[in-house]
């Protein structure tokens, strides 16, 4: 008996000093955005809307919140079509070398964002076309795809190879195979890793650093900008709509699929 | 025209499936090896084997999953080996069903329709017929998880007929029920196969129902074709050990053959002469057989008085009593055969005659009840 209850005190503490561990951030950063003082503290001093009110004025803010939606945008249209075929081709059809693919596509986490950063600045650099915000979104969708194929490749591996050939019994040819079967099937799995690609091209930072100059940067680029002059708790407020846009996509993916799809996926 | 050609040509036409030679191997592995038989309009033909015999194989390339490695299919007497399976009218009811699961029942249903292009207003009607003809009226609406195993596999029944397919294949579609209902889906498979005359090649490795649903039965093992017939022939006439062995309950004594007159064989067998009839090519005098006797064919008694209308009669001692409800199974050892153990069922509702481990009895069974195959 207290055997147990200790052992339940063990692991409540470790939820708990977990839990707090990971809000604390964005607690103190959602406490200080509501101070009603000009400076960022926490706790706030008294409670204002006024930093809200201040980055609702504050156009370069907004404009860079607007070129972030654009990025990620992008990110997102480009990933969906390439990521769900190669999902698709890596967890159904026999693809030679499909281990080593699956290998190489590990490589965007091993080599450091920065080394990739500047990789892409070269190329981009050559190609004269740094400053526009589609190369931004290229580039975050380069090296965030993996998390894209590997949402579909969960969903397309659960489908049975029994699926379409019902389907073809059933008089359907290949075309129409895939459009009714095989896409509804792994359809979850591309709504998981759109977000997912959304989410991180919105937060992305170091690849976007490299890209972005004066007339294109980005929210989190000029976070950063701010921070290196004065520190004020409008980039508190900031934070937290940066925050909520996260929140929203995930309620928005658990909507649609459930988030226990997304935690399952490999 | 002469009467014999014309004779012909409609006996050709009321063929639906034929296999002529056809094989297929996987690299090494040959799991269909010379297959060849006619299946003749609106019959149904059951696959009967052991695991890993070719059935499922067989099955494929009659839908055209896979292409034969020699031979040819003919479905309707036009070859199929470049038609591919979404341009042949079969349907397929799948092992683990491959119901489609983001859809309901009835666009599960509506699916063949509308990939065949049937008239798009005439569909709704048609998809609610065949969803009452498997007694799932009103059940359309439902998605496919929302419905218990029973009813997916009528659902997928449904989908595999509601196109009036030239033939119905069935892989095992019942092999995950409870025996219960899969024996009530056994005879729903019948009553609609029935009503709509369609042809059907079923394959199973349940012996029962392949004798209960069949006009027709093939034996396969490795590959082989062992026996094609009527499951009353099956039954009775096994052409060969394996088949005699793979459905019922067999005993299988080996001897070799004393002398031969006609179809009757005496087979030496541990010092006595047993006498049977011989099927196939049987073995010439000298040569290893085997004789073959049913368990229900043999009579069990406590003394051989009462068995004395029988050809043959041997002692032994009950090793074993199996209780199976309708029957009773027991396992005798018999002391003329090597100490054999002889499997005999039992099942004399008057007297309860119910002998214990231990017990001496005395086993009989007539001549024409031992079949004799060559070794
Ligand atoms: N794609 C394949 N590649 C290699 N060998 C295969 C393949 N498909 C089947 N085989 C082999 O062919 C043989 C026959 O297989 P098949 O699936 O037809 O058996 P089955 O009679 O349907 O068995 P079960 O009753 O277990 O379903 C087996 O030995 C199997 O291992
Ligand atoms: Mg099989």
């Amino acid at each position: 008996m207290t055997g147990s209850r200790s052992k339940s005190i063990v692991i409540w503490t470790f939820v708990i000093t977990a839990l707090v561990m990971l809000s604390a951030p964005t607690i103190v950063v959602l406490g200080a955005s509501f101070t009603a003082g000009n400076i960022i503290t926490f706790p706030p001093e008294g409670l204002s809307l006024k930093w809200y009110g201040a980055i609702a004025q504050a156009s370069d803010l907004r404009q860079a919140f607007v070129r972030s939606l654009i990025v990620a945008s992008i990110c997102t249209i480009v990933s969906i079509p390439v990521g769900t075929l190669a999902g698709i081709a890596l967890a159904k059809y026999r693809v030679r070398f499909a281990r080593s693919i699956q290998i190489y596509l590990l490589l965007p986490f091993t080599i450091p964002l920065i080394g990739s950063g500047i990789g892409m600045m070269l190329v981009f650099g050559n190609m004269g076309v740094l400053g526009s915000l589609w190369p931004v979104g290229i580039a975050c969708c380069v090296i965030n795809l993996p998390f894209m194929i590997w949402a579909v490749t969960a969903s397309a591996s659960n489908l049975s190879p029994d699926l379409e050939l019902a389907a073809a019994n059933c008089g359907a040819p290949p075309l129409q195979r895939f459009l009714y079967i095989t896409l509804p099937a792994v359809l979850p799995g591309v709504i998981t890793g759109s977000l997912l690609m959304f989410i991180l091209a919105l937060n992305e930072f170091l690849v976007s650093l490299l890209l972005v100059d004066a007339r294109s940067v980005t929210l989190p680029v000029q976070i950063y900008n701010s921070i290196r002059s004065i520190i004020t708790p409008d980039l508190a407020a900031i934070s937290v709509v940066f925050i909520a846009s996260a929140a929203i996509a995930i309620a928005v993916l658990d909507r649609l699929v459930g988030l226990d799809i997304f935690l399952k996926s490999k | 025209m002469p009467a014999a050609s014309a004779e012909r040509r409609v006996s050709r036409e009321s063929i639906a499936v034929s296999v002529r030679d056809v094989g297929m191997a996987f690299g090494d592995v040959h799991a269909v090896r010379n297959a060849s038989f006619d299946l003749p309009k609106g019959k149904f033909l059951t696959i009967l084997g052991p695991s890993g015999s070719g059935k499922t194989t067989l099955l494929r390339m009659i839908a055209g999953f896979d292409a034969p490695t020699s031979g040819e299919i003919f479905i309707n007497n036009s070859p199929v080996s470049a038609v591919p399976p979404h341009r042949r009218a079969i349907g397929m009811v799948f092992q683990k069903l491959a119901l489609f699961p983001h859809m309901t029942a009835a666009e599960n249903v509506a699916f063949p329709l509308k990939m065949r292009r049937h008239d798009a207003r005439a569909i709704p009607e048609k998809v609610e017929r065949y969803l009452q003809l498997v007694r799932l009226g009103g059940y359309g609406g439902r998605r496919i998880n929302e419905l218990s195993g029973g009813q997916q596999q009528r659902v997928a029944i449904a989908r595999a007929l509601v196109f009036e397919p030239d033939l119905l294949l069935l892989d095992e579609p019942l092999a995950a029920l409870d025996r219960k209902l899969r024996e009530e889906m056994q005879l729903e498979f019948r009553r609609i196969q029935k009503e709509l005359g369609v042809t059907t090649i079923n394959v199973t490795h349940d012996q029962r129902e392949a004798l209960v649903v069949s006009d027709e039965v093939i034996v396969m093992e490795g590959g082989r074709i062992q026996q094609k017939a009527e499951p009353v022939h099956a039954y009775r006439s096994p052409a060969n050990t394996f088949v005699a062995n793979f459905i019922g309950v067999t005993n299988f004594i080996e001897g070799v053959v004393a002398a031969r007159d006609g179809a009757l064989v005496s087979v030496a067998a541990h010092g006595r002469t047993l006498t049977g009839v011989a099927v196939g090519d049987a073995p010439a005098t000298g040569g290893a057989c085997a004789g073959a006797v049913r368990a229900e064919q043999i009579r069990i008694a406590p003394r051989a008085d009462a068995l004395d209308r029988l050809d043959t009669v041997l002692a032994g001692t009950v090793a074993d009593a199996i209780f199976e409800g309708e029957r009773i199974v027991y396992e005798v050892r018999v002391p003329h055969l090597g100490d054999q153990l002889v499997r005999v069922f039992d099942h004399d509702p008057v007297n309860h005659l119910q002998f214990s481990p231990g017990d001496s009895v005395c086993l009989g069974w007539n001549a024409r009840d031992m079949h004799v195959f060559k070794k």
